[in-house]
């Protein structure tokens, strides 16, 4: 055996054994490729989780949303938990008093309270919702089953000078080796990024770093730049987790929200939120 | 109206950990008290199974044979669906179910649910911890 091929068949023998809960002793499976050798995102994703397996499989016991600090909560993070290792995001001095008061009020101005769509990267690092991927040769489609909001991601494009800002931005992918790269601008200033109150400008521009490592996982990595209200990029890490047989719902936000009203009521009423 | 005249009372000190240690969706830790624990037993009245959450009516009767209504809220119907929850099977008009879960802040009969136990016993989650969306146990920036 010429020494190339000893090397890599000791490299496929020591492919590492996946120890998961939902998987004992399965071996982590390649990663899907389309006909053009590209990884392929297609499928349905759990943002915020680590776990293999099936969403029933990944989210049984406790179910879900929470940090996974508390040993009576689930450990999928939900639709407003900072993932990753909590270092304090670099907002500037006057922002992060503004972040730290809508902590101080627990989140009651959060503009998905309001039904408004949750923005990037806040869209994709939730767990408590699944979101599906669509890949084509020329582009990308994701659905997110959290407030129904969708984004088309052209590849190789250049984005529109005309521009409109919105909740989701408008994103352009490229690849580079097995990942996946994503520009995001054109947002308006009315959506959080990743935790209560870290709001943003239309100044943010998004990248994001989408590598499928094995069958399973996504590796997802996002970097933030707003220079009107960070002193330096804010980079998080997270994983998407394929969760097979899962379906998409609808979810209309509107249909019964009374959370603004009951704000509204429990403050009239002088009933403490605030924390102290 | 209060609550130890009702089939209600304290959860054990072990499930009242930490009031706002976690977040997630809208605010339920704005609306309710993730310091005070509730379990309630009653008979189902209605269900909502509406976005963004779902709702559950109980009856409650105390000792005394008066009958109150209370009022929870759970996570959203697909959420729901994802976690096992059959609708209009899994729990239907007229079960005698316990709930357990954290009190409005107004201290009405309306709370936040968590966990449900069914006529057969088997306990299942209508909702998520307590505190959820209220932005968890540190703000996002550092605070000086």
């Amino acid at each position: 055996m010429r020494p190339a091929v000893l090397a890599a068949a000791l490299a496929l023998a020591s492919l590492p054994v996946v120890a998961s809960p939902a998987q004992s002793g399965a071996r982590r499976e390649p990663v899907p490729r389309t006909p053009d050798g590209k990884p392929d995102l297609t499928g349905v994703w759990q943002g915020g989780s680590t776990v293999r397996g099936t969403w029933e499989e990944a989210n049984r016991g406790t179910g879900l949303g929470g940090s996974g600090k508390d040993p009576n909560a689930p450990s999928i993070l939900s639709s407003n938990d900072r993932p990753g290792d909590r270092q304090p995001a670099p907002y500037q001095d006057w922002a992060a008093k503004k972040v730290l008061e809508s902590f101080n009020r627990r989140g009651i101005d959060d503009p998905t309270s309001r039904c408004l769509p949750a923005g990037v990267p806040r869209s994709v690092m939730l767990g408590l919702f699944p979101q599906k991927i669509v890949q084509t040769p020329k582009e990308i489609v994701v659905l997110y089953e959290y407030m129904n909001a969708y984004r088309v991601i052209p590849l190789n494009a250049e984005h529109p000078d005309d521009l409109l800002p919105s909740y989701m931005g408008d994103s352009v992918g490229h690849w580079e080796g097995d990942t996946l790269v994503v520009d995001v601008i054109g947002f308006n200033d009315r959506t959080w990024l990743a935790g209560t109150g870290t709001f943003h400008s239309e100044a943010l521009h998004v990248t994001e770093r989408y590598t499928r490592v094995d069958k399973d996982r996504i590796d997802y990595e996002v970097t933030m730049e707003d220079p009107n209200v960070f002193t330096r990029p804010w980079t998080l890490r997270s994983s998407l987790m394929l969760r097979e047989g899962t379906r998409l719902q609808e979810y209309i936000c509107a249909e019964n929200n009374s959370d603004p009203a009951e704000y509204e009521r429990l403050l009239k009423e002088g009933v403490k939120i605030r924390r102290d | 109206m209060r609550a130890k005249s009702w089939q209600a009372c304290a959860a054990a000190a072990v499930l009242s950990l930490g009031s706002s240690r976690l977040s997630a969706h809208h605010s339920f830790g704005a609306e309710y008290d993730g310091s005070a624990p509730v379990t309630v037993t009653g008979v189902v009245t209605r269900i909502e199974w509406t976005n963004p959450h779902a709702f559950i009516y109980l009856d409650v009767s105390d000792k005394d044979g008066k009958v109150a209504s209370w009022k929870f809220e759970g996570y959203p119907p697909g959420v729901l669906q994802r976690l096992g929850w059959k609708r209009d099977r899994t729990m239907k008009i007229g079960d005698r179910i316990t709930i357990f879960g954290w009190r409005a802040r107004d201290g009405s009969n309306w709370a936040h649910s968590r966990e449900i136990t069914l006529p057969s016993g088997e306990k299942m989650m209508f909702g998520p911890p307590a505190g959820t969306g209220d932005g968890g146990s540190t703000p996002a920036v550092e605070v000086r």
